[in-house]
């Protein structure tokens, strides 16, 4: 009696486990719930809490997140106003407030809703891109920039189209990146590395510039020490010829005595370096080649 | 007797096959997924009710030829004559063993192949199906009633016949035929469901018998493996390999238990329902599971949150009031499903980079066993990827762009490209927020602040974020990152935003170098300039110091020898007074004496004035070798 008691009371635990979780479901704070009766829409649970229902197959609960939850399309080309080729990403938030249309619309398909909300999205992107120019997408003046208009216009564009029968809210939207297509990225590069180059020259330049002038500086300042240098030395060899010429008057005791010793130093002088005398017997000492002269009459 | 027998199994065989054709045909009529695959059941059992019934008809030889054995054997009344029994001797009984051997094994495999190919096709066909319009319910609804009652009539009757050793082989048909009875049945109500304004029902019930099919199909399997393991006990028959033991619990008597265990009987070929173990888990069970069922739902009431963590309690789904957030420690709670924790690791540093494409494995590679970097990759430079994931180029404004020549300009790209990585870690602040704003609360930050770096560089000049602008640029980076974090209740912190990893595009980045190059050659150039001036002006002051001095020695030396010549020539004088004569002559021959010394010299001695002399006083340009003085030898 007493195991018959167990095991029946074992089984009613079981069988009530099983029991609740056959008529029973959780709501939780994230989500909602759409419960179906043999695939026809009976009622929406948007608060958190615990439920009753009717067991599968009868009824079936599909549940939604209910916050938001973000994707970014893919990084496409498009073109401004002013006819610039752009490659954007916008990325975007959304979220489910109708649960039972959006299970309605997509089957509670998540894929399928962002792929629905993708196909708004590059219509809302094309159109507000084509709608601004360049200059509201890049600038140094930061004042220029229009990007949170063109997110606003973005938003208010696809905002409408997807609330419209689908259950569905964009929360926010954001322009993730913006660049170039490849082609013109090459382009861009060239110009970059001619950028560069021209800087290359310019500090080359620079550097010349700067170095000659350097050069120069110092060759003036080494001329003009030169110079001065000069122009003492020669007021200074100018006194001593001044000094020197002091001495000559000695010489105008016996000019010439004087003018006979000048040209002997004036001989010596000349004949120091290679020379080549063709000499005759007049010449003394070589006189004495003709002959020996005759001693005078007393030394005889 | 015997020939009811297997005429019965024939007329089971034909039933399957003409209630398989007939439900299909009722199914395309009515457009009944679940009469579809009500028909592929059928279908299968027509095939198992086939062999079953070739495996009679062998048996039955087999017992006939025994009986003939036996009836000679008597007729003769020795045993001798069939003393040997030679393997022609019993040709039935060696067909119906090698049919078991051969035929039913491989059978048993084609059926499951058939099972898995049918669940497959199927399932493929059920996720294109539509709900059917209910037009043709009430045809189809009466047909499969009809089916339904026929199938129950002959597996019912077969059900209770196979419970005979002699007719074992009558099961599989009678399960396949009480299945289609059921199966009929089931259709049948389907189609008053779609009748009463639920058609979806149909497209449930067949997936549902799909997965049926599918248990089946495992069940096969495991059958087929089991088989090669079990042991041979004598005198036990072999079920047959083709029979289902869950579609077994159709026609058999008794609950799922009883079946158990004589699946585990058979399958282990002793009894294993008489062990000590099998009898105390018998007794006990009720009381092991409810003990069990205690200390699982327990141990749910106790949570422990590590450090670094946060969890978030919920009550039947809501934020449990007062304590929605709990911190890292023990913490008591009702009893799952009651109560249930959600962790988040809250403390921890968070990160992702801006600018490279993701990989969301290398991260973990990066942290966890890879080799440690070489020399090459510790050196980061800007020629070279710093990443082996894709590196973005995003666009930077350049100033250039805003000269005065911009009509000429707009001809142009007004736009610089600059190659970013930038780390920027965060850690989660309000776990509420992060936990129920967002699906993804991490990846929104991701893409927000990938769209901040984006804005911020479009509207800042290349060479300024490049210099010194970058501390400046990282700061109000975090700051508009955690402006826009707190903008969409992301609930977290934004810690650091990086910028050392900000630098020309690597196909670039050479060029880029070039300019650097070119400043140092500039100061390069400059220095040797100031080489030379600082050469050059000193040298020069020298040289006009030299100038000087020289000046400075000629003065002393042209005023000391102009002195010296007077007093000399003042002693000449008086020489020159006392033998005016002599004094000239002697000092005109030391004067040549010393002077044409080394001169060479030609001395003409004239005797004959006529005579014409010619000299040759050229020099050799080149000296010959007699001309070449020989040195004077050492002592």
């Amino acid at each position: 009696m007493k195991r018959n008691t167990l095991t029946l009371l074992t089984g009613g635990v079981v069988l009530l486990i099983f029991v609740a979780m056959l008529f029973g479901y959780q709501v939780r704070k994230t989500e909602s719930a759409v419960v179906t009766t043999f695939g026809k829409y009976s009622s929406t649970r948007s608060e958190p809490g615990l439920y009753f229902r009717l067991p599968w197959p009868i009824q079936s609960v599909h549940r939604f997140d209910n916050r938001t939850r973000n994707f970014a399309k893919k990084y496409e080309q498009t073109t401004t106003r002013d006819g610039r080729i752009l490659m954007i990403e916008v990325y975007l938030g959304w979220r489910v407030t109708d649960p039972r249309i959006f299970l309605e619309r997509f089957g509670g398909d998540l894929d399928r809703a962002e792929s629905n909300l993708e196909i708004l999205l590059r219509a809302a992107q094309n159109s507000v891109v084509g709608q601004h120019p360049l200059s509201d997408f890049i600038s140094t003046n930061a004042d220029e920039l229009k990007f949170d208009d063109i997110e606003t216009e973005m938003l208010a564009a696809i905002k409408p189209r997807a609330a419209a029968n689908s259950g569905i809210e964009v929360v926010l939207l954001g322009i993730k990146q913006i660049g170039l297509p490849e082609s013109i990225t090459t382009k861009v590069f060239e110009r970059m590395k001619a950028e560069r180059e021209q800087l290359v020259k310019q500090f080359q330049g620079e550097g010349a510039a700067e170095a000659i002038r350097i050069r120069s500086e110092a060759d003036y300042e080494r001329d003009k020490i030169l110079a001065e240098a000069e122009r003492r030395a020669t007021v200074i060899k100018g006194q001593a010829d001044a000094a020197s010429a002091a001495a000559l008057k000695t010489f105008e005791q016996d000019p010439e005595l004087a003018v006979f010793l000048l040209k002997l130093n004036a001989l010596e002088q000349s004949l120091k370096e290679r020379a080549t005398l063709i000499l005759d017997t007049k010449t003394p000492p070589f006189d004495l080649l003709k002959g020996q002269p005759e001693l005078p009459a007393k030394t005889r | 007797m015997e020939a009811t027998i297997h005429r019965k199994g024939l007329i089971n065989w034909w039933l399957l096959g003409a209630l398989g054709a007939a439900t299909v045909a009722v199914a395309r009529y009515a457009h009944s997924a679940a009469g579809l695959v009500g028909a592929v059941f059928l279908g299968l059992g027509f095939l198992v009710a086939a062999v079953s019934y070739l495996q009679m008809r062998l048996e039955e030889r087999e017992r006939l030829e025994q009986m003939e054995f036996d009836e000679l054997k008597k007729r003769a009344g020795s045993a001798s004559l069939f003393a040997e029994q030679a393997v022609d001797t019993f040709p039935a009984r060696r067909a119906r063993e090698q049919f078991g051997r051969f035929f039913v094994p491989v059978f048993a495999m084609v059926l499951l192949l058939a099972e898995g190919v049918a669940v497959y096709l199927l399932w493929q066909h059920l996720s294109n199906d539509l709900p059917a319009p209910p037009e043709r319910g009430t045809v189809a609804m009466a047909l499969y009633g009809l089916f339904a009652l026929l199938a129950f009539q002959f597996g019912k009757y077969s059900a209770v016949l196979a419970r005979l050793q002699a007719h074992r082989l009558l099961r599989p048909q009678a399960s396949y035929l009480l299945l289609g009875a059921l199966l009929s049945l089931v259709s049948a109500l389907v189609e008053v469901a779609a009748w009463a304004g639920y058609p979806g029902v149909d497209l449930v019930v067949a997936r549902l018998l799909v997965v049926v099919l599918g248990l089946v199909a495992l069940e096969s399997l495991l059958r087929l493996v089991f088989e090669i393991y079990r042991p041979r006990v004598k005198g036990q028959a072999a079920l047959p390999l083709y029979e289902s033991r869950l579609l077994g619990l159709l026609s058999q008597p008794g609950g799922l238990i009883t079946t158990a265990a004589q699946a585990l009987d058979y399958q282990f070929g002793f009894k294993v329902s008489e062990t000590w173990f099998y009898r105390f888990l018998e007794q006990a069970l009720a009381r092991l599971v409810l003990i069990q069922l205690a200390v699982v739902l327990v141990s749910t009431m106790f949570v422990v949150i590590e450090p670094g963590e946060q969890g978030l309690l919920e009550r039947f789904g809501r934020p449990a009031a007062g304590q929605a957030v709990l911190d890292p420690g023990l913490h008591l709670k009702l009893p799952w499903p009651i109560s249930r924790v959600y962790r988040y690791q809250t403390d921890r540093i968070q990160s992702f980079t801006i600018g490279v494409a993701h990989d969301e494995h290398e991260d973990d590679h990066d942290t966890h066993g890879s080799p440690a970097p070489t020399a090459s990759e510790r050196v980061m430079i800007w020629s070279k990827p710093h990443h082996a994931k894709e590196e973005f180029n995003l666009l930077v404004a350049s100033r250039t762009q805003d000269a005065t020549n911009r009509l000429a300009l707009e001809q142009t790209v007004p736009v610089n490209l600059l190659a970013v990585n930038i780390p920027v870690q965060y850690q989660v602040s309000n776990l509420r927020d992060f936990a129920y704003q967002h699906v993804n609360g991490g990846e929104l930050l991701e893409r927000l602040a990938y769209g901040e770096v984006t804005r911020y560089l479009v509207s800042v000049d290349l060479d300024d974020i490049m210099a010194a602008g970058r501390q400046q640029a990282a700061e109000d980076l975090r700051a508009r990152i955690q402006a826009r974090a707190d903008e969409f209740e992301i609930g977290v912190t934004i810690l650091f935003v990086g910028l050392h990893e900000i630098h020309p595009p690597v196909k670039v980045a050479p060029d880029f170098e070039r300019v650097i190059g070119a400043l140092q050659e500039r100061a390069a150039t400059n220095l040797f300039a100031r080489g030379y001036a600082a050469t050059n002006v000193p040298v020069a002051k020298g040289q006009a110091a030299r100038k000087l001095n020289e000046a400075l020695a000629y003065q002393t030396r042209v005023t000391a020898v102009a002195e010296g010549a007077a007093g000399r020539f003042t002693n000449q004088m008086a020489a020159a007074q006392a033998s005016p004569e002599v004094y000239r002559l002697r000092t005109y021959l030391d004067t040549l004496s010393r002077s044409i010394g080394s001169s060479r010299k030609y001395v003409l001695v004239p005797t004959n004035v006529q005579d014409v002399v010619t000299l040759n006083l050229e020099d050799k340009l080149r000296p010959d070798l007699l001309d070449v003085p020989v040195p004077v030898p050492r002592n």
